[in-house]
């Protein structure tokens, strides 16, 4: 970690920037999510951890807006987005990525990224078509520079391998002024150098920018968080910083023992 | 000229632009364009005035109406089944707001009072539509829009106050500007050509414009374009708009070529005819529309010989659209289009959206 | 229902009162005033009579349909003209042997097997694009109707009730009374009224079907959600088949029912396709209750319409269609996402 906790905090303002109260989620009679209560500070690198089916991913489309919570309410920078469409969050400066990319497959990179960044600007409904030297077709290729795909900024997304795939899904995340970031298992799938250069990326995020992120990887997962929060069956069982939770007896038993996830 | 239209650069490193391996003419357009462009722009030197008015000028309409559900569908993926009555409804007000046979319903109004008002309608109806269509999943769509297209068509039938009912509407002509009479065969098909040329060049543009392509990712993936911050419901009823605008300028040349509007010409079998055209052209490339009309419209006009050489009663025009039908859906689901190879292997390699980049047209 | 009247208190209400109106304007001599404002007591019945077998036959025909989209999410375009199919078939079997109830076993039959065989054309192909099954039934639709046409041509067909169902029947509903006291009673042919319990009949079978059978647990989880269903390992083609099947079959019978009561003639193929279309989205998409209450409200919609306001009947259907659609657009059975 290059930048303390304290200096982030101070170079994000005060509002929490994720907070989330008593949320619960039900599909029919499955009880995904119960009585949720989470609080990020902006700035903030947090790591949701948890077996497979405790609610991780079901609690990050509550977030994003795929759909409402059954009860319990979102505030995004102390504002309620609780009953607020998927697109108003993310002009609000929430990000999301996917485990599984979604992208468009047809597009070229630096289209992806384009629409990417035009979501969250002026002019979607632009009948002109944009010139090359306009200001969000700069941007968006510098963001393919900052993920190392500038070199393949035209190739369809289809002919991409699947390391860059999750690269393009990254910079898709940080298109426009994003807030806050949530990552849903980026890791999956990569190399250990893909992964050395996930977490370079993660760890280098602008310090106002937080995220929380989704990892069954424990090495990346604790190294780029510096706080914790364990789910198990839709709920939060335990929060704690990197250090408590790899020693925790209660987590070693569930989750760590004999190895990483 | 060819890297200004694309949407991101084409060049590499170096900066120098990547070479197209084609055969580009002048103002690198390709060579297809202007040979069509050509024989069309000298038809009416070869042609009969026959040929003209009703195989043309027709198909040009009717491919218009079909490029509006094409856009919808294709760049879209709504079906709607309400473009023939949004261009009838523009013919309909066109008659009611400007003059024709039935005095006592047609206001009288000048032609550039009539034909604003007229698009604004049919306009209007058609973004309505899509208001009530979008709301709900996709596959609701060509319910939705098959339902409203048949109660407009009961309704208009049933109407004496305003659509004159079960007659409608004659004698309805377009206005002698610059001393020309319009409804003459070769003004009429270069009227229809220009209009039609005009729209398909319009739905190329704008296939690459952000609004084309925030469509197209909505029609790809939604959730994803929810994610990145598009409200996914605005942008498919600005899709309707645009599609009925299209569809209404269709529908004042109809009523201009045909002289007349009457419920027949809104009811479920057109309105089903529009989807067969774009089917059977192919839904993938704005041509496609056009190529599925000419087809229709010449089958139409010489179904009765062919049928009656094969030994077949010659009304059975329906019987044969619907065979062919399903016949191009069942050995060539991308229409006529997806039997050319150059095509179908570009729609191959490009699910969707890149068709258009690899050629800029 | 207790769930909907907690969740829902206003609606709840309304729709109370909207009943009870109903209830008394049916069973209650009306006070003179009333006649003047609603017209005849008779008329009012007769309307509402013909509205629910009208919605009685809409059910039929829309309750296949509606399986068939919500199961299959295919829009099947030539529903209209199995129904009209169905219609001719049981005419012409009613004709040639005057043995009126063989219609029905028939049109079933013949139409079920020309179920069975469609999808064989439709179904491999579902799955892929959203664009490719729906033009395979407007394909259909297209040849069937002009086959219709060139076989029956543009006559009118009326298949006529046997004779122990002809003829009206005497109901215990007060219309009027003579001017010494008695009570006038109201009339009305059995036959509507057989078809109309025939209706409650072939529902309460279809939703016990669904809901107390296996076959019917797993077409309503497939119509809840498809992927899970071909993930239980059933073949699904053969589900789908059946329902094909069974709503073509359906819509067969509903032909011959309709043939029965109104008359068979090009035209009323779009007619019941949009009737279908209309119940399917005020009901909501795969919904055998949805199918029967939107059919009611459509039925007795379209017969007020046409007596009280005869120049728009189809605008109030309409209407309704749209407020729906403004309001409720998943339709008023439907499930919401």
């Amino acid at each position: 970690m290059a930048v303390s906790v304290a200096q982030r905090l101070s170079a994000a303002g005060t509002a929490n920037a994720l907070e989330l109260r008593g949320v619960t989620r039900m599909f029919g009679a499955l009880v995904a999510l119960t009585d949720v209560s989470l609080t990020v500070r902006p700035g903030e690198r947090r790591a949701v951890l948890g077996s497979n089916g405790a609610g991780k991913t079901t609690l990050f489309n509550c977030i994003t807006g795929d759909f409402l919570p059954t009860s319990g309410t979102i505030r995004l920078f102390g504002e309620d987005v609780t009953e607020f469409p998927a697109y108003e969050r993310i002009r609000r400066g929430l990000r999301r990525t996917y485990q599984i990319s979604l992208l468009f497959n047809g597009l070229s990179v630096l289209d992806n990224i384009y629409l990417a960044c035009r979501g969250v600007s002026r002019g979607r409904f632009s009948l002109i078509r944009p010139r090359r030297n306009e200001a969000l077709m700069h941007s968006a290729e510098q963001l393919a520079t900052a993920v190392h795909l500038i070199d393949v900024r035209d190739t369809k997304v289809a002919e991409l391998s699947y390391g860059q795939q999750r690269q393009l899904e990254i910079a898709l995340a940080l298109a426009g002024a994003p807030r806050f970031i949530l990552f849903d298992e980026p890791a999956a799938g990569l190399s250990p150098t893909e992964r050395r250069e996930l977490i370079e990326i993660l760890t280098n995020l602008p310090a106002h920018i937080g995220y929380i992120i989704i990892e069954h990887d424990m090495d990346v997962a604790l190294r780029v968080s510096e706080s914790v929060t364990m789910m198990h069956n839709g709920r939060i069982f335990k929060e704690g910083r990197p250090s408590e939770i790899e020693s925790d007896p209660e987590v070693q038993e569930l989750y760590l023992g004999g190895g990483h996830g | 000229m060819a890297s200004t239209d694309q949407l991101t650069s084409r060049v590499d490193a170096s900066g120098k632009p990547h070479k197209r391996a084609e055969l580009y003419g002048p103002a690198n357009i390709p060579w297809v364009y202007w040979v069509l462009g050509f024989i069309l722009l000298l038809m009416p030197v070869v042609a009969s005035n026959f040929v003209l008015f009703q195989i043309f000028g027709w198909a040009f309409i009717l491919g218009m109406v079909a490029l509006s559900l094409m856009f919808l569908g294709g760049y879209g993926g709504m079906v709607s089944l309400v473009q023939m009555s949004v261009a009838g409804l523009a013919a309909y007000m066109v008659a009611v707001f400007g003059h024709s046979g039935v005095v006592q319903i047609s206001l009288g109004w000048p032609w550039w009072l009539t034909v604003p008002v007229a698009l604004a309608i049919a306009t209007l109806f058609g973004t309505i539509t899509g208001a009530l269509a979008v709301r709900t999943a996709g596959i609701y769509t060509i319910m939705i829009t098959l339902a409203i297209a048949t109660a407009f068509f009961y309704f208009v039938r049933q109407n004496y106050g305003v659509f004159n009912g079960f007659n409608g509407f004659n004698q309805v002509l377009p206005p002698q500007l610059f001393g020309v009479d319009w409804r003459q065969p070769v003004p009429i098909y270069y009227l229809t050509l220009f209009f039609a040329t005009l729209a398909y060049f319009v739905v190329i543009y704008v296939a690459r414009t952000p609004f084309g392509l925030a469509l197209q990712g909505v029609r790809d993936n939604p959730r994803r374009m929810a994610a990145l911050g598009f409200n996914v419901t605005a942008h498919r009823i600005a899709a309707y708009a645009f599609a009925s605008f299209i569809a209404a300028v269709a529908g004042v040349l109809l009523v201009w070529l045909n002289a007349q509007i009457s419920p027949g010409t809104v009811a479920v079998g057109p309105a089903i005819d529009i989807l067969v055209i774009a089917v059977i052209g192919g839904i993938r490339h704005p041509i496609g529309p056009f190529i599925g009309a000419l087809i229709f419209v010449v089958l139409r006009t010489f179904a009765l010989d062919v049928l009656v050489l094969v030994g077949i009663p010659g009304e059975r025009f329906q019987l044969l659209v619907g065979l062919a039908f399903l016949a191009i859906v069942f050995w060539s689901p991308d229409g006529i289009l997806g039997l050319w190879p150059r095509f179908r292997d570009r729609m191959r390699a490009a699910s969707s959206l890149t068709a258009e980049r690899d050629r800029r047209l | 229902m207790r769930s909907f009247i907690n969740r829902q208190p206003i609606w709840s209400l309304i729709i109370f009162i909207v009943l009870a109106f109903f209830v008394w304007a049916i069973f209650a001599a009306w006070p003179p005033g009333f006649e003047d404002v609603f017209g005849k007591k008779k008329v009012f019945l007769n309307a509402f009579f013909n509205g629910i077998t009208l919605g009685a036959l809409y059910f039929l025909v829309a309750s296949g349909f509606t399986l068939i989209f919500g199961l299959m999410k295919n829009v099947n375009l030539a529903h209209g003209s199995l129904y009209m199919l169905g219609g001719y078939i049981g005419y012409g079997v009613a004709v040639t042997t005057r043995w009126g109830l063989l219609s029905f076993v028939v049109a079933l039959l013949l139409l079920g097997l020309l179920g069975l065989v469609l999808p064989g054309g439709v179904v491999p192909r579902l799955g892929g694009e959203d664009l490719r099954p729906k033009p395979v039934t407007i394909g259909i639709s297209i040849v069937l109707a002009d086959l219709m046409l060139w076989i029956w041509g543009g006559n009118f067909y009326q298949i006529l009730a046997p004779e122990w169902l002809s003829g009206p029947v005497k109901l215990p509903l007060v219309t009027a009374l003579k001017s010494n006291g008695e009570a006038v009673y109201l009339t009305y042919p059995i036959v509507r009224l057989v078809i109309f319990l025939g209706a409650v009949v072939v529902g309460v079978l279809m939703w016990l079907a669904l809901n107390r059978t296996r076959v019917g647990m797993l077409i309503r989880a497939g119509v809840d959600d498809r992927d899970m269903l071909s993930a239980t390992g059933v073949r699904i083609q053969r589900v789908f088949v059946l329902v094909f099947a069974f709503g073509a079959g359906l819509a067969g019978i509903a032909g011959v029912v309709g043939g029965t009561f109104q008359s068979m003639a090009p035209g009323e193929d779009t007619r019941f396709l949009l009737a279908s279309l209309v119940v399917v989205i005020v009901g909501g998409m795969g919904s055998i209750p949805g199918a029967a209450v939107g059919a009611l409200i459509i039925g007795l919609a379209e017969q007020f319409g046409s007596v009280y306001f005869p120049t728009y009947a189809v605008v109030l259907t309409f209407l309704i269609m749209v407020v729906v659609l403004a309001f409720r657009p998943q339709g008023l059975f439907g499930r919401t996402r």
